[in-house]
């Protein structure tokens, strides 16, 4: 019983802290959330009831995630149509709405009190808030791409994804910055098919892609799997063209000893000089200039560095204190002009070079395009202009999207967007594809109207005209307008091969990732294949001859790892003394489990067979 | 006879297309366990589960069942079978008790025995009461249907331990057999008894019982009864149930390659640190797997020597492996041949 009276207490918690205790919990939050809606308190406190625990939670402490909802009070929105009419003459504002109590913010705590409907003819007696709009259940890049409510779930995930990897105008004043890398879109268009959110996020002074003419049909299976097909015509005319930026940087940094960092262009006596050629392109303060066409292995800032460690200045002896040449050179695969170059300081008043290298990115086979309707695809062929599908006005589409992209992946807003666009690109207008602001079928009824008014057909269908053949294709081929993103994945950036390059220091096998110009792995799984199909020899070319193969003298009287001795010019035994050696071809991997073997303790023979 | 055609070429790798052939639908495996509710048959563990249970070779699987087919006129008569499951069928003092009760000042044990639960087992209290007492060495009384027991002690620990003991003794069927229960095959329209329980043993003595046709899925209880070749059809054919439950359909000889690679030594392998890869011949194909400092540390004590014969070794060293193509190599050489030649040429 004793501990039944406790719980009869319901403690009130001020951002978590304990202030004292209420007899009825439900009341006194409804109390608290009366005075704020009437201005007593502050609009950012929030008061909930936590049946659970029979507490009052109130929380204003800041970094709470709070939504705002019109208020529902006895079944009815306070929200009413003589509001809505003012708001709309702008006789008031959203902050007028909140000052009155109309509209209240909700943070997740108090949320889980209150009875939410989305539209007013759902309000029933117990309602507490009504949605202020139906978009408001999507986020910022869903509500930012026309028609979501009529795509798969799975779809929305990957199309918020795409619209941040478009590229575009980022920024306007992107001639100004230094970004590491950046990616800036030659004409970017704003969509025709556009949302409220869209319109009210200002994103259309810096869009991010293109309206593309897509026909929904194969290309001679060009367009297999997610591939598209682009026209050549277009791409030459500017189609998802752009700019890529990369920014490289050094600094003189200072060492302890007064030693630092000069940039200069690198005496030829410096550690680690890479020769004449690659600084051939540098400017006399060892920087190079705007407007140089730099190509891999280039030099973009000359910089001498001190020696690693200490001992090698001072064993040096010499008059010329040692240098080592730490210049910074355009990666491997790169090339481009060098755009701009800036000297700055760091914090630490070091002097800090930053150059910006701009390379031409033409759309090509490889790169990867999305609508904003989650379908992604990566260019397979660029189709010259007069080898794409027509219409009778000459109309050549930019892109061709398989359809059997559409049904198993429910993206119907893709379909909707292209006779949108379609539609507003014939009439000149820009075409509101909010979520939710329209039915379905209306709206097909509504492009189709226009549609018709310009001699198409109201569904998008047009009777194509095959390129190469000249003749017409059997079925009508529905196309329209889409707003298309290219991403920044682009194959320049990631295309890599290797037939011989650097090895690892420790295991004498090929290095792994672009950067250190590796293999692939030819794993164990792989290896299993070979082993499977019994090509014992392609499997010994794979891990040896292409791998780690080592040469390596063993003693056949002790079995133990010899060396050849330059000075006596025989081959010894380290161990007992023999000289009689045979050598054999072993992977490093061996040698190295050998010395790890010894390194336990452990000596292991080697017994050969003649 | 098999025809020559049909034979698998020498140095063809077959443990490790088995391995691949079994490995690769079991990847798939792993994201299609799906279970019906309520049936009794799918109660058994299915799917990876099942396939690792099968490959550790665990002492006992996680639902045994046991099939017991009958011959003669049981087969086709469903009363005569049910005589025989009255036979099988385990019952325990639980079974038949509606409580049991301990007396720790007088020293006894009261079992109340349920009535319908006895006379569906057609049981008697003096029945029970008799095998109590000759399991468990003590007196015992019987009015209606409790029976009174004796324990000859006052500890309460003991009182308590053979109170537990008392309700987990077999007072009908066999022990260890299960719940067995007759079934018909749709086809051939015979009763056959499915048990919980794999203990096969003593149910062979049972009159009735096709001996030729029982079967269980524990593959150790085969292997105890019938001996390491039912062990290694048992496990071909589990693994094939398995398998086949989840819409894979994988070569019956692969299974039994592993099957066979099991049971070859006599004994039940497993696949693993304990099994198969754990004693392996090569030093280094042990130490490729697990526990290598164990390995080379032991072949180091013990001097050890490996015949790099494997394609492990081999392939750490980057020797040309000894399947497939490798399997071949030069027997005499050409300047050897001519020398034989010019020996038979002097006879």
């Amino acid at each position: 019983m004793a501990k039944k009276s406790i719980n009869e207490k319901c403690y009130v918690y001020i951002n978590g802290k304990i202030l004292g205790y209420v007899k009825d919990g439900r009341a006194y939050s409804d109390e608290v959330r009366k005075a704020r809606r009437s201005g007593l308190l502050s609009g950012e406190v929030n008061v909930s009831y936590v049946k659970r625990l029979n507490a009052v939670h109130i929380n204003t402490d800041n970094g709470r995630i709070r939504k705002p909802y019109i208020i529902v009070e006895n079944g009815k929105s306070k929200f009413t149509s003589e509001l809505r009419e003012k708001l709309a003459k702008k006789e008031i504002d959203f902050a007028y709405l909140l000052r009155h109590g109309i509209i209240e913010y909700l943070d997740a705590e108090e949320e889980e009190n209150a009875l939410v409907v989305f539209h007013e003819n759902e309000i029933a007696n117990d309602t507490t808030h009504l949605e202020v709009d139906m978009t408001s259940i999507f986020g910022f890049t869903l509500n930012a791409s026309p028609f979501p409510e009529h795509n798969n779930a799975a779809r929305h995930a990957m199309l918020s994804n795409f619209i941040k990897q478009a590229q575009g105008l980022y920024a306007t004043n992107f001639n100004l910055r230094f970004d590491s890398r950046s990616y800036l879109l030659f004409y970017p268009q704003k969509p025709i098919v556009s949302t409220a959110v869209y319109q009210a996020a200002n994103m259309p002074k810096h869009p991010s892609g293109q309206n593309f003419v897509v026909a929904l049909t194969t290309y001679y299976g060009y367009n297999m799997a997610d591939a598209v097909v682009l026209n050549k015509g277009a791409v030459d005319r500017g189609l998802g063209r752009s700019m890529f930026y990369k920014m490289y940087s050094d600094e003189e940094r200072r060492y302890p000893g007064g030693q630092k960092d000069i940039f200069r262009i690198p005496p030829a006596t410096a550690e680690g000089y890479l020769g004449e050629h690659a600084y051939s392109k540098l400017s006399e303060d060892g920087i190079i200039e705007p407007e140089t066409i730099v190509d891999e292995g280039d030099v973009l800032i000359g910089k001498v560095a001190p020696p690693r460690f200490l001992e090698e200045s001072i064993s040096a002896g010499g008059l010329e204190e040692k240098i080592r040449d730490d210049s910074t050179t355009l990666k491997a695969g790169e090339k481009g002009i060098v755009d701009s170059v800036i000297f700055t300081e760091s914090t630490g008043a070091t002097k800090v070079v930053k150059v910006r290298i701009k390379s031409l990115r033409v759309p090509e086979k490889g790169d990867k395009f999305a609508s904003r309707q989650g379908q992604k695809g990566v260019a397979a062929y660029i189709v010259p202009q007069e080898d794409m599908p027509f219409n009778e006005q000459g109309i050549v589409p930019d892109l061709l999207l398989n359809p059997h992209s559409v049904p198993n992946r429910l993206t119907f807003g893709h379909l909707l967007e292209e006779i949108a666009g379609k539609a507003g690109a014939l009439s000149g207008k820009i075409i509101d594809g909010t979520a939710f602001a329209e039915k379905g079928s209306k709206r097909i009824e509504d492009y189709g109207k226009i549609l018709e008014e310009h001699g198409f057909d109201k569904f998008g269908d047009e009777v194509l005209y095959d390129g190469i053949t000249g003749r017409k294709f059997r079925a009508k081929i529905f196309n329209g307008v889409v707003y298309y993103n290219r991403l920044y994945h682009m194959v320049s950036n990631k295309l890599q091969v290797r037939s011989r390059g650097p090895v690892q220091i420790l295991t004498h096998q090929p290095t792994e990732g672009k950067a250190r110009q590796g293999g692939l792995r030819f794993g164990e799984m792989e290896r299993d294949v070979l082993v499977g199909y019994g090509a014992s020899l392609l499997l010994k070319e794979r891990l040896l001859d292409q791998s780690d193969k080592a040469s390596v003298l063993v003693c056949k009287s002790c079995g133990n790892i010899g060396y050849y001795d330059y000075i006596k010019r025989t081959v010894v035994c380290p161990i007992c003394g023999g000289t009689s050696i045979a050598e054999v071809e072993i992977s490093y991997a061996f040698k190295l489990l050998l010395d790890e073997i010894k390194s336990m303790h452990i000596f292991p023979a080697l017994k050969m067979k003649e | 006879m098999v025809k020559k055609e049909f034979l698998v070429t020498p140095g063809e790798p077959v443990g490790v297309i088995a391995a691949q052939s079994i490995g690769e639908p079991g990847t798939q495996m792993v994201l299609r366990s799906f279970h019906y509710a309520g049936v009794a048959s799918s109660i058994a563990t299915s799917g990876l589960p099942r396939l690792v249970e099968i490959v550790d070779t665990r002492k006992k699987p996680a639902t045994p069942f046991s099939y017991i087919y009958l011959k003669g006129k049981a087969a086709k008569d469903f009363d005569t079978a049910e005589q025989i499951v009255k036979k099988i069928s385990e019952v325990r003092v639980s079974d038949v008790a509606r409580r049991v009760l301990e007396n720790f000042s007088t020293g006894t044990i009261t079992i109340k025995l349920d009535e319908q639960k006895m006379n569906a087992n057609e049981l008697t209290p003096r029945g029970i009461a008799s095998k109590i007492e000759k399991l468990m060495k003590t007196e015992s009384a019987v009015s209606g249907n409790a029976i009174q027991i004796k324990t000859h002690t006052k500890k309460a620990k003991e009182i308590r331990m053979m109170a537990v003991h008392i309700s987990k003794l077999t007072v009908n069927g066999i022990e260890n057999a299960g719940r067995a229960v007759i079934k018909q095959d749709k086809k051939t329209e015979e009763f056959y008894i499915v048990t919980n329980n794999s203990s096969v043993g003593q149910i062979l003595q049972v009159d009735g019982v096709d001996t030729s046709r029982v079967y269980t899925n524990d593959i150790f209880e085969m292997y105890r009864t019938f001996g390491v070749e039912a062990a290694r059809n048992t496990i071909a054919k589990e693994l094939d149930i398995v398998l086949r439950e989840q819409g894979i359909n994988v070569d019956k000889r692969h299974l039994y390659i592993l099957a066979d690679a099991m049971t070859f030594s006599g004994g039940i392998k497993n696949v693993g640190r304990r099994g198969l890869s754990g004693e392996k011949e090569s030093i280094f194909a042990r130490a490729a797997y697990e526990e290598t400092v164990k390995h080379l540390i032991n072949a180091a004590a013990f001097g050890e020597k490996d015949d790099m014969r494997g394609v492990t070794e081999n392939v750490l060293i980057g020797k040309q492996i000894l399947l497939g193509t490798g399997t071949v190599s030069l027997a005499i050489k050409k300047e050897d041949l001519a020398k034989i030649s010019e020996k038979k040429a002097k006879k």
